[in-house]
């Protein structure tokens, strides 16, 4: 197993401190927050404050402690897969991509129709991850993006009753089943 | 009971359209247990929102299907790729792999395929006759008691799962935040909603489940993409000779004896018995010179193991509600919105449900051996797959199981948000099941502690009022400070490949010892 390739090899500031960190605002948050939870009268005993401040209580505790020990150096191996490279530098660009192409394509779906949102991102996606970022190496990707959107939507759609905007288009296209 | 009741879950299992779904759910199994980077508790959750056009009995025939196939497609994909897997298959991997490189790829994929039916009908027959046994047993549990059970689940899932047990409890952490957000069961405030109108509902378990799994996974991949092409090996030789037979049978039953009582107990999961089963035939075996070079007792045992744990998986599931692994809890979560809560009551209320689910398991099963055997080529050509397009298309499901939910975009906007702290979480090494775990088990152990200190009028030695809550309590407590204290003792926590090295070298010391006559 690579297991010592990846184990402790990422140098220079933890990112997982700044997790820790948060894990640990998270606490505080719940711990306050959960007293502003209404009791209703009803509620004699152990009403819906009591849960969350004991989740509140854990998280705190443990985001602190995990802090403590990224800051003693202990790091948690990252997790390894098929597809990945664990000498590999990160490439933020890819990351940063889809973020951009999926939240783009939230906003579009009820604009374009689901399909054709998709097969934008699909694009987007893939051609990012190929390498080559000219326009026609986006052709291919679009076209089966598309294609699969069209497919799945028409599968999901027409045959299973699901909610899913198809567009203009293709609702009129299909609109005779 | 028993026999009368599976032999009327075979009668509703065999009917014309509930075979089609165990068809179609072993289909999908198989196929993206083999693509990389997808396990079954993402095909699971991506398959979720299939339960809102679905009847419950042939949605779940349907998910028990893709649970056990993705078990017998995860061993082609890491005998025949030539990278590393998920923690579940690297003990078959171990193996396979040497043995597909040495031209003996087609043995290993049948000591693989056939150990898992082996085991898969073992240990559902197991399943058959040990759930209604101890469903007599947990038809006494009190609400007090089932709290104690989920406490130990979130232990043993948070200590057990994962590099180290505090980042395990990490991951808890947030799941049961995720699981807190919305409107209180029981007295109807909102809490932690931020205001949110779409938030009272709570967060849906679907947009958690396909966020943590098939986003953050998606994400985590681009950033560190392997480059250059797949590299698939070659399955050649013949299947399976009188010698390969000869060892392999041994290896499938013990790896069976070995999953199953793994699979059962709250710390569940295939990684600690595959483990055992290969350090066990590694022990055992005839051949030790061929161990690292390709043994086939070394994928024997691991895969037969594999599958026997995920039919003991189901046992707390079914008996007591109790998820204690991602699948499982993602199949909790299919139940529930039927309206289903599985628990004690679950074969008297739903028992034709059930044992219909249980009889698909096995028809499943040998519907899996067919599949895998004379067709693994159509699977291997899935594993070619340029990883741009499975990628984009693991985003395009998403969306679209995600979508299909509340027909909102801001489910996409708030998945892609949860994706970050799937991907996050992968760099950080936080294992995802526990978080998923927490969000679904949480409420329910919210509810029953509530309850029991509702009966009490809040006097909390109600928890530990009856000796199961004590027991249970108490190996809880051990599971989270007994690593606590290893980690003390040997400076950090272990990795299974250390403890085998370890157990080895204690061998190696005992027989020196033995040797020079200290060890009397």
């Amino acid at each position: 197993m690579s297991a010592p390739a990846t184990e402790g090899t990422r140098k220079g500031f933890p990112g997982e401190l700044v997790g820790a960190v948060l894990l640990a605002a998270l606490g505080v948050y719940l711990l306050v927050d959960a007293g502003a939870i209404t009791i209703p009268n009803s509620s004699n005993t152990v009403g819906p404050r009591f849960f969350p401040y004991a989740v509140g209580g854990l998280t705190l505790a443990t985001g602190a402690l995990l802090a403590l020990r990224v800051l003693r150096g202990d790091r948690g191996p990252a997790d390894d897969g098929e597809d990945v490279d664990p000498d590999a530098p990160t490439d933020w660009r890819a990351v940063a991509v889809i973020v951009v192409a999926f939240v783009a394509h939230a906003l579009l779906i009820n604009v374009v129709g689901w399909p054709l949102a998709v097969a934008l991102m699909f694009a987007a996606v893939a051609t990012t991850l190929q390498g080559r970022m000219t326009p026609q190496a986006a052709v291919r990707p679009f076209l089966i993006g598309l294609t699969v959107g069209c497919v799945v939507w028409i599968v999901f759609v027409k045959a299973l009753n699901v909610a899913l905007p198809g567009g203009t288009v293709l609702e009129f296209l299909t609109s005779w089943f | 009971m028993g026999i009368s009741d599976l032999l009327g879950g075979f009668a509703d299992a065999i009917t014309p359209v509930n075979l089609l779904f165990a068809l179609l759910g072993v289909v999908l199994g198989t196929a993206v247990g083999v693509l990389p980077g997808i396990g079954p508790a993402m095909t699971v959750a991506l398959l979720l929102p299939a339960t809102y056009v679905l009847e419950p009995t042939s949605a779940l025939i349907m998910f028990a299907g893709i649970y056990y196939g993705g078990m017998y497609g995860g061993s082609t994909t890491s005998i025949l790729l030539n990278t590393p897997g998920e923690s579940a298959s690297i003990m078959t991997a171990l193996e396979g792999n040497k043995m597909a490189k040495a031209g003996r790829g087609s043995a290993a994929l049948a000591t693989a395929a056939i150990g898992s039916f082996v085991a898969g009908t073992i240990a559902t027959l197991l399943l058959a006759l040990v759930a209604p046994a101890l469903v007599q047993v947990a038809i006494n549990v009190t609400t007090a008691d089932y709290f104690a059970l989920a406490v130990l689940a979130f232990v043993a899932v948070a200590s057990v799962l994962g590099s180290s047990p505090l980042r395990g409890l990490a991951s808890l952490c947030l799941g049961l935040y995720l699981g807190l957000v919305g409107t209180d069961v029981l007295t109807g405030q909102e809490r932690f909603t931020l205001g949110v109108p779409q938030l009272s509902d709570g967060i849906d378990v679907v947009v958690v489940a396909v966020a943590l799994f098939a986003v953050g996974e998606s994400l985590y991949v681009a950033s560190r993409l392997r480059k250059g092409s797949v590299q698939v090996i070659d399955h050649k030789g013949s299947w399976m000779t009188r010698q390969d037979l000869r060892r392999s049978w041994k290896p499938w039953l013990r790896g069976t004896a070995l999953g199953f009582p793994f699979g059962v107990m709250p710390a569940g999961g295939a990684e600690i018995p595959t483990f055992l089963s290969y350090a066990a035939e590694k022990k055992l075996t005839k051949h030790p010179e061929e161990f690292g070079k390709g043994a086939i007792e070394g994928v024997a045992g691991p895969e037969a193991a594999n599958n026997a744990s995920a039919a003991g998986v189901l046992v707390p599931l079914l008996t007591l509600g109790i998820p204690t692994s991602a699948t499982a809890a993602i199949i909790l979560a299919a139940f529930q919105g039927y309206g289903i809560q599985p628990g004690p009551t679950l074969l008297t209320t739903e028992g034709p449900l059930v044992w219909a689910l249980i009889a698909s398991l096995f028809i499943g099963n040998a519907m899996l051996l067919v599949l895998n055997l004379p067709l693994v080529g159509l699977w291997v050509k899935l594993l070619r797959i340029p990883r741009p397009y499975l990628y984009a298309g693991i985003l395009t499901f998403a969306s679209l199981g995600s979508f299909a939910v509340n027909a909102d975009p801001l489910d996409l906007v708030i998945l892609m948000g949860l994706g970050l702290l799937g991907f996050a979480m992968r760099r950080f090494g936080w294992p995802v099941a526990p978080a998923v775990i927490g969000l679904i088990l949480g409420p329910i152990a919210e509810t029953n502690l509530r309850r029991a200190l509702a009966i009490s009028d809040g006097d909390l030695s109600v928890l530990v009022d009856s000796w199961f809550s004590r027991v249970v309590l108490l190996l809880a407590l051990l599971a989270l400070v007994g690593p606590v204290v290893l980690r003390v003792v040997r400076g950090r926590r272990a990795t299974p490949t250390e403890v085998a090295q370890a157990q080895e070298e204690d061998r190696e010391v005992q027989k020196a010892g033995d040797r020079e006559g200290w060890g009397a």
